[in-house]
Formats: C-alpha cells, sequence, structure tokens
C-alpha cells in the first residue's frame, strides 16, 4: 500500500473513483436506450474542442467542454427530427471531431505533442482544477438522477408509455445527453479520448448484467467502476503501464467475469 | 360527457400518400370502442395521433373537450402500446416500473391488488411472460387513474387463457370503474361480443356505430363474406 502515500496519487484515485461512478450511472442509461456509442462520438468530437481550444488560445477545459455540450445537444436535435437516426448523427459528430483536430493540426504545428496526451490520457497527472471538475461532474451526475429518478427510467422503459404519462420527454434527453457530454469530458482525463466510451460502456454492461433490478445495475456498475480504476491505478503504479490501458483492461476482465458469472445458474 | 372527438382527420407520413383520410368519430364517457381493419388501414397511426406522438396533416382532435394542442392533462389517460420495443437487457423490476409511473405507495399497491401482480412484483420485466408484461403495461396505464384507456393490440401473442383474463380485466374497468375505453384488435370476434361501438376503419372510416350493425362491413373490407355471421 505504499503506493498511497503519494499525493499524486491519491488525487489520481479520488478524481478517478469520482468520474468512474458518474460514468457507470449515465452509461447504464445510455446502454438502455441503445445510445451506447453516443460516449465514443462525443469524446472523438471533444478531441476536436481540444484542439480548437489549442488554435484559440482559450482554456482547454472551458472550451472543450462548451463545444462537446454543443456537439451532443446537436444529435439529440438531429435524432428528434426523425430524419437522422441517432447511430448516423454519433457516426457523424465521431468523424468531424478527429477531422477538426487533423485540420487543426496541420495548419498549426508545434503542440502536437500536447494535443495527442489528451489522447490516451492520465489520471496520474490529474491537477487541483481537473479534481474539482470531477467532483463538480460527480455531484451532478447524483444530484440530476436522484431528482430525475423515476422519469429516467420510466423513459428508459418506454417513451411512449413516459410521455402519456406527462413527462416531457424532449427536456429530459436534452438534459441527459448535456449530463453525459461533461461526464466524457471528466473521463478523458482518466482514459483518454479513445478510450473514454470505454469507462462509460463497460462496467455499465457488466452492472446491467449482474443485476436483478434497475437500482440494482447503477450500483453494481459504480462499485465495478470503481474497483476498474482502483485495480488500474495499482497494476499502472507497481508494473509502470499506462494508466488509461490498465484501467480498461481490468475494466474488460471485470466485465468478462460478469459475463460468466451470468451464465452460472446463480442468479 | 365526450372524452374523444375527431373531425375529419387526415394524415400523411410523406405528405403525398395519405394514411387516414377525412376520419371523423367521437368516443363518450363508458364508451367501449373497439377499432377493426386490415393491416395498414392506419389504425396504430389513429392512436398515434390522438397522443399527439404524430401531427395530423388536416382535420382536429378533441380530448375531454380541448384542442389536443391545447390538452395538458395526461394523467386523464392510459395508453397500453403495440409491442414494447424494451431493450432485452432491461434489469427493471415490475415493482420499479410501477414505483416510476404511480403517484404514490397507496396507489401501486392498489393496482397490485387488482391486476393480481403480487406474485410477479419483484421479477424483473423482461423475464415476464406475454400475458404478465400486458398485465403490467395495463397497470402502468391504470396510473393517476385515468378515465380513458387507449391498447394497441394488447391481446397479440396470448393464449387463450391470457386473452380471457385480459379481457375480464377491461370488461370490469369499462363496466363497474366507468373508464372509456379504445382498443385496435385484429380479435374481431371478442370486439363484436364486448364492445359498445365498433370503428371499421381502412384508410377512411367503413362503419362507425354500434357492434349489431358492423358485421357486414368488416365482412366487406376483411374480404370474409358470410364468415363472421352469428358472431355479434
Amino acid at each position: 500500500m505504499e503506493f498511497l502515500s503519494y499525493d499524486f496519487v491519491q488525487r489520481g484515485l479520488i478524481a478517478g473513483i469520482l468520474i468512474s461512478v458518474s460514468t457507470a450511472i449515465t452509461g447504464v442509461f445510455l446502454i438502455l436506450r441503445r445510445y451506447a456509442f453516443l460516449g465514443a462520438g462525443l469524446s472523438h468530437a471533444a478531441f476536436g474542442g481540444i484542439a480548437l481550444s489549442f488554435l484559440l488560445g482559450t482554456d482547454v477545459y472551458v472550451t472543450t467542454i462548451i463545444f462537446t455540450v454543443l456537439v451532443a445537444n446537436l444529435v439529440q436535435f438531429l435524432t428528434q427530427t426523425k430524419k437522422v437516426p441517432g447511430d448516423t448523427a454519433i457516426a457523424v459528430i465521431f468523424s468531424s471531431g478527429m477531422a477538426l483536430a487533423v485540420t487543426i493540426l496541420g495548419i498549426v504545428r508545434g503542440f502536437g505533442e500536447n494535443l495527442f496526451s489528451y489522447l490516451f490520457g492520465n489520471i496520474l497527472m490529474v491537477t487541483k482544477e481537473e479534481l474539482f471538475y470531477s467532483f463538480g461532474v460527480f455531484l451532478i451526475t447524483i444530484s440530476f438522477v436522484v431528482v430525475f429518478y423515476k422519469k429516467l427510467l420510466l423513459t428508459t422503459f418506454s417513451e411512449e408509455v413516459a410521455k402519456v404519462k406527462g413527462v416531457n420527454i424532449s427536456l429530459l434527453n436534452y438534459s441527459f445527453v448535456t449530463l453525459t457530454a461533461l461526464v466524457v469530458v471528466a473521463s478523458i482525463k482518466a482514459v483518454g479520448v479513445i478510450l473514454a466510451s470505454s469507462l462509460v460502456v463497460i462496467p455499465a454492461m457488466s452492472g446491467i448484467i449482474l443485476a436483478n433490478s434497475f437500482l440494482g445495475s447503477l450500483v453494481i456498475s459504480s462499485v465495478v467502476s470503481i474497483l476498474s480504476v482502483v485495480l488500474g491505478i495499482y497494476v499502472s503504479f507497481n508494473y509502470d503501464i499506462p494508466p488509461s490501458g490498465s484501467v480498461v483492461g481490468i475494466a474488460i476482465l471485470l466485465f468478462l467475469a460478469s459475463f460468466l458469472l451470468r451464465k452460472l445458474p446463480l442468479k | 360527457m365526450r372524452v374523444i372527438e375527431v373531425k375529419n382527420l387526415t394524415f400523411s407520413y410523406d405528405g403525398k400518400h395519405n394514411v387516414l383520410e377525412d376520419v371523423s368519430f367521437s368516443v363518450d364517457r363508458g364508451d367501449f370502442l373497439g377499432i377493426v381493419g386490415p393491416n395498414g388501414a392506419g389504425k396504430s397511426t389513429l392512436l398515434k395521433l390522438i397522443l399527439g406522438f404524430l401531427k395530423p396533416k388536416s382535420g382536429e382532435i378533441y380530448l375531454f373537450g380541448k384542442r389536443l394542442e391545447e390538452f395538458k392533462d395526461w394523467k386523464k389517460v392510459g395508453y397500453v402500446p403495440q409491442r414494447l420495443s424494451v431493450e432485452h437487457a432491461f434489469p427493471g423490476t415490475v415493482k420499479e416500473l410501477l414505483n416510476s409511473a404511480c403517484e404514490d405507495k397507496k396507489e401501486m399497491d392498489y393496482l397490485i391488488e387488482f391486476l393480481r401482480l403480487k406474485s410477479i412484483v419483484n421479477k424483473q420485466f423482461t423475464k415476464l411472460s406475454g400475458g404478465q408484461q400486458q398485465r403490467v403495461l395495463l397497470a402502468l396505464a391504470l396510473s393517476y387513474n385515468p378515465q380513458l384507456i387507449l391498447l394497441d393490440e394488447p391481446t397479440v401473442g396470448l393464449d387463450v387463457h391470457a386473452i380471457n383474463h385480459f379481457m375480464s380485466i377491461l370488461l370490469d374497468l369499462n363496466i363497474n370503474h366507468k373508464k372509456s375505453i379504445v382498443m385496435i384488435s385484429h380479435d374481431i370476434g371478442t370486439l363484436l361480443k364486448h364492445a359498445s361501438k365498433i370503428l371499421c376503419l381502412n384508410k377512411r372510416v367503413c362503419y362507425f356505430g354500434k357492434p349489431e350493425g358492423a358485421v357486414e362491413y368488416i365482412e366487406e373490407v376483411f374480404g370474409l363474406r358470410g364468415f363472421l355471421h352469428g358472431v355479434s
């Protein structure tokens, strides 16, 4: 337990735990609404936002948050018109974000190395500001889910049934994609642009597989996600492996274990 | 009291080909309206228009005397959808679903008792049989004690026992609790037997009135001349 005595490890663990709970909870709703790919789409779109902040010389976090939230709402708008299928809208913003980043890299040379550091992230290099942001996102996620739990559950079950029960589906969906954008930006620091969606999808799926109830899936997903981050950081520290790789690797192992456990006649 | 009034309703998905044309009918308090018609006749579309999921090309819909655009009191309406495309991994239990839809615990307990859901209340929705799922969907529709219940082919895929049980609940709601019911079904015999009004639809209204006069029109629309003789 020597690794716990280091400041940067403590910061990484706290930020990682806060981020992992936020990603797991949003992930459960995204998967059950068949929107699992939104995490990947937004994280790649966010890369465009990061590049834009480098180009404009603005704050990386503020620019990326604004950019990703706008993109998330654009996806929701396109999907809601029923003219563009949801997965197609996500595919468009996925490639647009990467295209924007690549174009900016081509136009303005010199900050390629800095920009590429966001591709893989590093939870062990989290700053105080990033720790505060993770805490803010955690609080927003928990508050949002607690306040709108019944409406979110019913809408996830059936939008038509929820609408007839008086739920403002449109407002709820726009709010939820905005929350997802905030969570995805936070998870980029933990595991980077490329692997951000893994933290949104994999622990959530483990929770869904193992749980016997909706609430149970949220709790188990969060526990699996926390375990992935804590064990991932431990493995990274002790075996000198990039933390993003070890965190996602542990998440995948836990997912496989959940799947096998589900296959056993225990449930 | 008039619960639904539809006047000269026309609808098209693509703006060119009308799915519904000049449809007019009404439902009064305590009515049991059975909607019949062949596949593609516009039955489910009509229900979606009444629920405001779709916008009409022309015509008007009134719910409880208010124009649909101005109608806000959705708690008066319950809806049982045709086929629920619930993600098969959805882990929610019956109790969690009822809790999310009901006003309070008292109402939830009443619906569990009324629809005999006690034995399945802690089971996951996706693990239930078709008949059990339909009863849960009806329970969700009945939360907030609606005056009007709309059902889109609720008995599809159920066995005879489950259909009879489901219909007995609907009749109880209609006769003893004075709920207005609008139900789409391909089970023409059941509707002719239990409904107080029949709407035979095939893009246009072919027949609207008491079940006794509906047989001839239904036979014509479905090409079943003589087949339904004596059913009603």
